[in-house]
C-alpha cells in the first residue's frame, strides 16, 4: 500500500469520523446559526437586538427542559406524555406549601426553597408512578403515562378547583424575571441543567443502563442489568426535570395553574427529536435537544417579529419534525453506504465518551425488524 | 477438499438412477454472491417427489441461500431452476407459490394473533385474490388439512396460545393447505424439545407418503439420518457429497459436513485443581430437565453436550438464571444462587455467553467500549456513580488486547464487527466481571474457522489462569479439542460422562445419540 | 397425540371475549347498578340518551383510531383532521352559499381522506414511526387551518345543516337522541363487518400482529396501510362534521385536545398498544363507559374538579387491565408449553 493512499484513506477516516461525532449536535448548532443570521437579514431592526435575544432566552428553558424529559424517557425506548401535567402538579403543590409557609410569617427564601423541593418530590414521585407502571405493571409507556397525564391533570384541578395560585415568593419570582450578565438566570439555570443532565446520561452508570435498556432489553437482561430499576429510575428523572420545568414555568407567569402550558408536549416531543434522540431508544444527546429547543424558540420569535401568523409558525413546527425524520432515514442509507466505503480509521483510544456512530435511523419498527432479520 | 468427495457417492446422474420418484424441482450449477463473497458455487440440486432430502451444512454453507433462490425469494447469478423439466427464467415468490413450492421458514412467520384457522388459511386466502372472506371456509379448510396430518387441533383457538412444537405444525398445515409439491423446512427443530420432533418427524413421514417431496435443512448428522432418504450437503457454497441416505455414514457425513482438516486438535492442560467451584446438585425443571448433578472444578473445561432439544440450553439458561428451577440447587465456591435470579448468578461470579449473539448477546448498535463494560459498569464507576473514563478506556483496551479483537476504534458500534469479533466482544463484557464460572452456549455458532480456533483459545488460557468454564456444544470436534470432561444430556437427563483421553469425536458422537 | 395437541378452552374465556369485551360489559353493568343503589333518583332513561349522545362523535372518531391501533400503529393527528374536514366544510358551504343537509357531510369526509393520504405517505412511503409522523401532521394540519382556512368562531351553521344537527331521532326521558346516531351505528356496523369478513380487514389484523410474517405471506404492507391512513382520515372527517352539526357552531378550537380520551376508549375497548387486536364493539363499550362515567359524576354531585382525576384512574384502570391480562395470556401459553414435553 503507497503511503499516499494511506494518507488519503486516513484523511477520509478522520473527516468521517469527525463528522460522525459532531453528527447531529453540530448540524444543529449549524442550523441556530443559520436562523439567526436569516431572520436578523429579514427583520435587522427586531430580531438580533440584545432585547429581543433574551425574550428568547426567557422562553426558552421550561420548553427546553420538558424536552429533555421527553428525551431521558425516549433513551431508554418509552416516552413519558404526562411531562406537562407533572410541571403543573409540581408547580401547584409548591405553590400551595410556599403560599402557605409565607401567610405563616416564614421568611421568603425558606418558603421559596421549602417549595422547589416540595415540586421536586412531587416530580418525583409522579416519576416513580410511571415507573412502576411501566417497569412492574408492564404498560406500554405510551399508554400509561396517557392515563396519567388526565390523572396528574385533574389532581392538580381538584387541588386548586380550576382557579391559578397568585403571591408565590419573590425568591421563586426573580427566577423568572431577573438576569445575570444580561442573561436570565432561568436560562443560566437550563444551561446548569443542561450539563448536569447530560453528565448523569453520558458520565454515570445510571445513564448508560438507561441507553443500554434502551438500545436492547433483551439484551440488558442478558447482561445483568436490572431493567425495572432502571426504568424507575429514568421515570424518576424524567418527573424531577418536568418539576424543575414547572417551577420556572409558575416563575415565569407569576401563578400556578393546573391548564398552562398545554400545547407544550407536542412541541416537547418534536424537540427532543429534532434534537436527535431515537424515539427507539439508544441515544441521548442531552445538548442537541437544548439546541433544538433555542432553534425552534428562535424560529417561533423570527416568525412573530415579522407578523407572520403563529399557526404558520405551528405548520412549520410539524413540517421541521417530519422533514428532520425524512432526512434521517434517507441520511442513515448514506452513512452506511459511506461506511462500506470508507475503511475503519486506527484505534484511537477515544472510548466510552463518544457517542456511537449512529448507525440505525429513527424509522417505523418494521423496518428495523426487516433489517434485523437479513442475516443469512 | 477434493477427497471427502471424492469418498463418497458424487454427485452425477448415475447415483440417482436407482429409484423412480420424478424429480420436481432441480437446480443446476447456481452461482451467488453478496458483496465479492460466494454464497453458492455452481450448485446443483434435484428434488423428487415422495422422498425427503436433507439439505446439510454447517452455518454460511450456503443452504438458506439456496433455499431463497427455490423460493424466489433470491435471484441467481448465474444457473437454471428446472421445475417439472421446465426452465423457469425467472422465479418470483408468487410464481414458486403457484408450482407448488412452500417454504415453512425457521421463525415460522405465523401470526400469533389469528386464530389456527386464520393462519392456515392465509396464504391461499392471499393468493387466491380473495376479498370476502369467510371464517367457516376457513375451519373447513383446517379440519381438512388436519385430517390428512393425523393431527386434531381446535381451530378457533388463537396460535398464541399454542406451543413452539404446536405453532410448527401449524405452519406445516399452512403451508400444505396450498397445491404443495415441495416444502422446505428450514432447521424446523431448532426450537423443539425432543419428544416434540418425533411429533414432527411423524408428520414428515406423513407428507412423504402422499407424494410431497421435503426438503430438510439441518446441520445436525443425527436428524440427518433419522429422515431423509437423499442428501445433499453444502460446505463453504459448494456441493461437496450428494447421494442417498444410504451412501453416507456418519463418519462421510461429518467429513462432508465440516471437512477432514478442520477437525482441531485436542489440546487440554492438566493443570485442573481440586477446589470445587461450581456445583450443581439435582437441578430439576418440569418438562425441561431433571435430576442434574455435577461439579467442576477451577481451571476446568467441562463440555455439555446432547442432541437439540435435550435440555442442554435449558440446563444452562437456568443455572444463570433466565430459567427458574424448581428443585435442586446450583452454587458457586459454596455460595448459592436463587432460582430464576440473574443478578445472584452474577453476584456468584457466573457470566453467560447466551446463544443468540446478536439479540442476546450485544448491544448491536451501541458502540464496543460500552458493550465491553455493560456488565460491569458499577466496578468502572464511582461511589457515587460517576463513571471513569480512564478506567474505562484502560479497561477496554486491556480487553481488547486480551482477547486480541481486530476493531478499529472502540468507539465503533459492535454491528460493524465480524461475527468472531462480535463473539469476543461479549465473552469480553464477562471478563471484566472477573467471572469465577464462564458459561457458554454454543460460542462459535456462526463464526468463521479463524476465528472459532482462537475463541478455542481463549477459552483454554482463561482455565490456565483458573477460571471454571461449562461450554455448551454440539459441535462435537469443538468438545474434544478443549474439553477435560464432556457431559452428555440426553431427554433431560445426565445420560453420561467421558473423562481424560476417553473424550475423542467417536465416543462423544456415540454417546450422545445412542 | 390428539390430547397433546388439544389445548383447553374454558368457557369463562369465552365470555371475557376475546379482548376482554365481557369484563367491560360487566363493569358498565356494575356502575349502572351502583348508581341504581346509591342514587337511585339518578338512574333513568334520559341519563341513556345523554351518554349515548355525548359518544355519538367519539365514537365515530374511535372507528378511524381502532383501525389504526389494530395494524399496530398510533394517530394523534385524527382530532385535527376532523376539525379541518368539518370547519373548512362549513367555511366552503358559506363561500359558495350552498344550503344542503347531506352534502357537507360527504364533503368532509372526502377532504378528511384527502390529509389521510399526508399520513398515509409518511407511514407507508417514509416509514416513519407512527407517533412521530402523526404528531407531525397534527401540527401542519391544524396550523394550515388556523393561518389559511380561518380561525374565527362561526355562530350559525346553514340552515339545513343546523336542521340535521337538531333533528332528533326520538326523545327518551326527556333527553333527545339525534338522527346522527343512526349513521355512525351504521359505520361501525360497516367496520365490524370490514375488519372481520374482509381480506382488508383480516390484513390490518395480520400486519399489527406480524408485519415480516404478513409480508411473506404475500400481504402489500404498503398497501394496507395506505388504505387504513386514507379511511381513518374520511372517518375523522365525517366524526368533525358530526361534532359541528351537533354543537351547531363550527370552531376551529375545538376537538383538538380530546384526542387522548379517543385512544384511552380505543384502548380501554381492548384494542392492543402493540397491535393485531381490537374490535369495534370492544371500543363502542370503551366509549360508552368513559361518557357513562363522565355522566355518572355529574349525576352523583361529584364536584365538577374532580372529574378529570377520575377519568385519570378509571383509563388507568383499563389500561392496567388490559396489560394483565396479556401477560396472563403469555403465562398460559407457557404452562402449556411445558405440559408438552413433560
Amino acid at each position: 500500500m503507497s503511503p499516499t493512499s494511506t494518507a488519503a484513506r486516513s484523511f477520509i477516516a478522520r473527516a468521517r469520523r469527525t463528522l460522525d461525532v459532531a453528527g447531529h449536535t453540530g448540524n444543529l448548532g449549524l442550523l441556530l446559526v443559520g436562523v439567526i443570521v436569516v431572520f436578523s437579514l429579514l427583520n435587522p431592526t427586531i430580531f438580533p437586538t440584545p432585547l429581543n435575544l433574551q425574550s428568547i432566552a426567557y422562553a426558552v428553558p421550561e420548553i427546553a427542559l420538558l424536552a429533555l424529559a421527553i428525551a431521558v424517557t425516549m433513551s431508554s425506548g418509552g416516552i413519558d406524555l404526562s411531562i406537562v401535567a407533572t410541571a403543573n402538579l409540581s408547580a401547584l403543590a409548591a405553590a400551595t406549601v410556599s403560599i402557605a409557609l409565607l401567610s405563616s410569617g416564614t421568611p421568603d427564601d425558606v418558603a421559596a426553597v421549602a417549595g422547589i423541593a416540595v415540586a421536586l418530590l412531587v416530580g418525583i414521585g409522579c416519576g416513580l408512578i410511571n415507573g412502576l407502571l411501566v417497569a412492574k405493571v408492564r404498560i406500554a409507556p405510551i399508554l400509561a403515562t396517557l392515563a396519567t397525564m388526565t390523572l396528574f391533570s385533574g389532581l392538580a384541578v381538584a387541588l386548586t378547583r380550576g382557579t391559578p395560585l397568585y403571591g408565590l415568593p419573590n425568591a421563586i419570582l426573580a427566577l423568572g424575571v431577573q438576569t445575570v450578565a444580561i442573561i436570565p438566570v432561568s436560562f443560566w439555570l437550563l444551561v446548569v441543567a443542561t450539563i448536569l443532565i447530560w453528565a448523569v446520561m453520558n458520565r454515570t452508570g445510571l445513564g448508560l443502563r438507561i441507553i443500554l435498556v434502551g438500545a436492547s432489553p433483551e439484551a440488558a437482561d442478558y447482561t445483568g442489568i436490572r431493567r425495572s430499576r432502571v426504568l424507575l429510575s429514568t421515570y424518576a428523572l424524567s418527573g424531577a426535570i418536568a418539576a424543575f420545568a414547572g417551577i420556572l414555568m409558575s416563575a415565569r407567569s407569576a401563578s400556578a395553574t393546573a391548564d398552562y402550558g398545554s400545547s407544550y408536549l407536542l412541541l416537547a416531543i418534536t424537540i427532543a427529536v429534532l434534537g436527535g434522540t431515537n424515539p427507539l431508544g439508544g441515544r441521548a444527546p442531552i445538548v442537541g435537544v437544548s439546541i433544538a429547543a433555542i432553534v425552534l424558540q428562535a424560529i417561533s420569535s423570527g416568525f412573530n417579529g415579522l407578523h407572520i401568523s403563529p399557526y404558520v409558525y405551528q405548520i412549520v413546527q410539524g413540517l421541521i419534525l417530519v422533514v428532520v425524520l425524512v432526512v434521517e432515514v434517507r441520511r442513515g442509507r448514506l452513512t452506511s453506504w459511506i461506511q462500506r466505503m470508507t475503511k475503519r480509521p486506527p484505534a484511537d483510544g477515544a472510548a466510552l465518551t463518544s457517542e456511537p456512530s449512529r448507525s440505525p435511523n429513527i424509522t417505523s419498527p418494521d423496518t428495523i425488524h426487516a433489517a434485523g432479520t437479513t442475516r443469512a | 477438499m477434493n477427497s471427502v468427495a471424492g469418498s463418497l457417492q458424487p454427485a452425477t446422474a448415475e447415483g440417482y438412477t436407482m429409484t423412480d420418484h420424478p424429480i420436481v424441482l432441480r437446480a443446476r450449477g447456481i452461482d451467488k454472491s453478496y458483496g465479492g463473497v460466494h454464497a453458492l458455487a455452481n450448485a446443483d440440486l434435484e428434488i423428487r417427489a415422495g422422498e425427503v432430502h436433507c439439505l446439510a451444512g454447517a452455518n454460511g454453507s450456503g443452504k438458506s441461500t439456496l433455499i431463497k433462490i427455490l423460493s424466489g425469494v433470491e435471484v441467481p447469478d448465474r444457473g437454471d431452476i428446472i421445475i417439472a423439466d421446465k426452465v423457469v427464467p425467472k422465479l418470483s415468490v408468487v410464481g414458486s407459490i403457484s408450482h407448488g413450492v412452500q417454504v415453512i421458514y425457521q421463525d415460522l412467520s405465523l401470526f400469533p394473533n389469528l386464530s389456527v384457522a386464520e393462519n392456515v388459511a392465509m396464504t391461499t386466502r392471499v393468493a387466491g385474490k380473495a376479498r370476502i372472506i369467510s371464517i367457516p371456509a376457513a375451519r373447513e379448510l383446517t379440519i381438512t388439512v388436519m385430517k390428512r396430518l393425523k393431527l386434531d387441533f381446535d381451530p378457533d383457538v388463537l396460535l398464541e396460545e399454542l406451543s413452539v412444537a404446536q405453532r410448527q405444525l401449524v405452519a406445516i398445515c399452512r403451508a400444505i393447505a396450498n397445491d404443495v409439491r415441495v416444502l422446505f423446512m428450514d432447521e424446523p427443530t431448532t426450537a423443539l424439545t425432543w419428544n416434540e420432533v418425533g411429533t414432527l418427524f411423524e408428520v414428515i413421514e406423513t407428507l412423504k407418503a402422499d407424494g410431497v417431496a421435503i426438503v430438510f435443512v439441518s446441520h445436525k448428522t443425527e436428524e440427518v439420518f433419522a429422515l431423509s432418504d437423499r442428501i445433499t450437503v453444502l460446505r463453504n457454497g459448494k456441493v461437496v457429497a450428494a447421494g442417498t441416505a444410504g451412501e453416507f455414514d456418519r463418519d462421510s457425513l461429518v467429513e462432508a459436513l465440516i471437512g477432514r482438516r478442520e477437525l482441531e486438535e485436542r489440546i487440554v492442560s492438566g493443570g485442573v485443581h481440586d477446589a470445587p467451584v461450581l456445583e450443581v446438585t439435582s437441578l430439576s425443571a418440569p418438562g425441561l430437565f431433571a435430576d442434574i448433578s455435577f461439579t467442576a472444578h477451577a481451571g476446568e473445561i467441562i463440555g455439555l453436550t446432547g442432541l437439540m432439544g435435550s435440555g442442554r440450553s435449558e440446563i444452562a439458561d437456568a443455572i444463570f438464571g433466565i430459567i427458574p428451577f424448581t428443585s435442586g440447587r446450583v452454587s458457586v465456591d459454596g455460595r448459592d444462587i436463587r432460582s430464576g435470579d440473574v443478578a445472584s448468578a452474577i453476584a456468584a461470579g457466573i457470566a453467560y455467553v447466551p446463544s443468540d449473539r446478536l439479540t442476546q448477546g450485544v448491544f448491536l448498535d451501541q458502540s464496543i467500549s460500552r458493550n465491553l463494560v455493560a456488565s460491569s459498569i458499577s466496578s468502572f464507576a464511582s461511589r457515587l456513580g460517576w463513571l471513569q473514563p480512564k478506567a474505562i478506556r484502560e479497561g477496554v483496551d486491556d480487553l481488547i488486547a486480551d482477547l486480541s479483537m481486530k476493531v478499529g476504534s472502540p468507539a465503533d458500534p459492535v454491528s460493524s464487527l465480524s461475527g468472531g469479533n462480535q463473539q469476543r466482544v461479549v465473552i469480553g463484557k464477562w471478563l471484566a466481571t472477573n467471572p469465577r464460572v464462564l458459561v457458554l452456549n454454543g460460542p462459535t455458532v456462526g463464526v468463521d474457522i479463524g476465528s472459532k480456533s482462537a475463541i478455542l483459545q481463549i477459552l483454554r488460557q482463561k482455565a490456565a489462569q483458573g477460571i471454571t468454564v461449562l461450554l455448551i456444544s454440539d459441535d462435537v470436534p469443538e468438545l474434544v479439542s478443549v474439553c477435560h470432561r464432556v457431559l452428555v444430556v440426553r431427554r433431560g437427563r445426565l445420560v453420561d460422562e467421558i473423562v481424560a483421553d476417553n473424550v475423542t469425536v467417536e465416543a462423544v458422537r456415540e454417546r450422545s445419540i445412542a | 397425540m390428539s390430547d397433546l395437541i388439544r389445548s383447553p378452552r374454558f368457557d369463562l374465556v369465552r365470555l371475557r371475549g376475546r379482548n376482554n369485551e365481557g369484563v367491560l360489559l360487566g363493569i358498565i353493568v356494575l356502575l349502572v347498578v351502583l348508581i341504581a343503589i346509591f342514587s337511585p333518583g339518578t338512574l333513568s332513561i334520559g341519563m341513556f340518551s345523554d351518554v349515548l349522545r355525548s359518544s355519538v362523535v367519539n365514537m365515530a372518531l374511535a372507528l378511524g383510531v381502532l383501525l389504526i391501533i389494530i395494524s399496530g400503529g398510533i394517530d394523534v393527528s385524527f382530532t385535527a383532521i376532523a376539525i379541518f374536514a368539518a370547519y373548512s366544510t362549513v367555511v366552503l358551504m358559506r363561500s359558495i352559499g350552498l344550503d344542503n343537509g347531506i352534502l357537507p357531510f360527504l364533503a368532509a369526509t372526502v377532504i378528511g381522506a384527502l390529509i389521510g393520504i399526508v399520513n398515509a405517505v409518511l407511514v407507508a412511503g417514509f416509514k416513519l414511526q407512527t407517533l412521530i409522523a402523526t404528531l407531525g401532521s397534527q401540527g401542519i394540519v391544524r396550523g394550515a387551518l388556523l393561518a389559511f382556512v380561518g380561525s374565527v368562531y362561526i355562530s350559525s351553521l346553514p340552515p339545513a345543516l343546523a336542521q340535521v344537527g337538531d333533528a332528533r331521532l326520538a326523545t327518551i326521558g326527556g333527553s333527545a337522541v339525534s338522527v346522527l346516531v343512526i349513521p355512525v351505528i351504521l359505520l361501525a356496523i360497516g367496520l365490524s363487518a370490514v375488519l372481520r369478513k374482509t381480506m382488508f380487514g383480516r390484513s390490518v389484523y395480520a400486519i399489527g400482529g406480524a408485519p415480516e410474517s404478513a409480508r411473506r405471506a404475500g400481504i402489500r404492507v404498503g398497501q394496507v396501510q395506505t388504505i387504513i391512513y386514507i379511511a381513518a382520515g374520511a372517518f375523522s372527517g365525517f366524526a368533525g362534521m358530526v361534532h359541528v352539526a351537533l354543537v351547531g357552531h363550527a370552531s376551529p378550537f375545538e376537538l383538538v385536545g380530546t384526542e387522548l380520551t379517543v385512544i384511552a376508549a380505543v384502548v380501554i375497548g381492548g384494542a392492543s398498544d402493540t397491535g393485531g387486536r381490537g374490535s369495534v364493539q370492544g371500543v363502542a363499550l370503551g366509549v360508552l363507559l368513559l361518557a357513562l362515567i363522565q355522566n355518572s359524576l355529574v349525576r352523583l354531585g361529584v364536584p365538577g374538579f374532580w372529574h378529570t382525576a377520575f377519568v385519570g384512574v378509571v383509563i388507568l384502570l383499563g389500561v392496567a387491565i388490559q396489560a394483565q391480562s396479556r401477560r396472563r395470556r403469555n403465562k398460559r401459553s407457557a404452562i402449556l408449553e411445558s405440559s408438552v414435553t413433560a
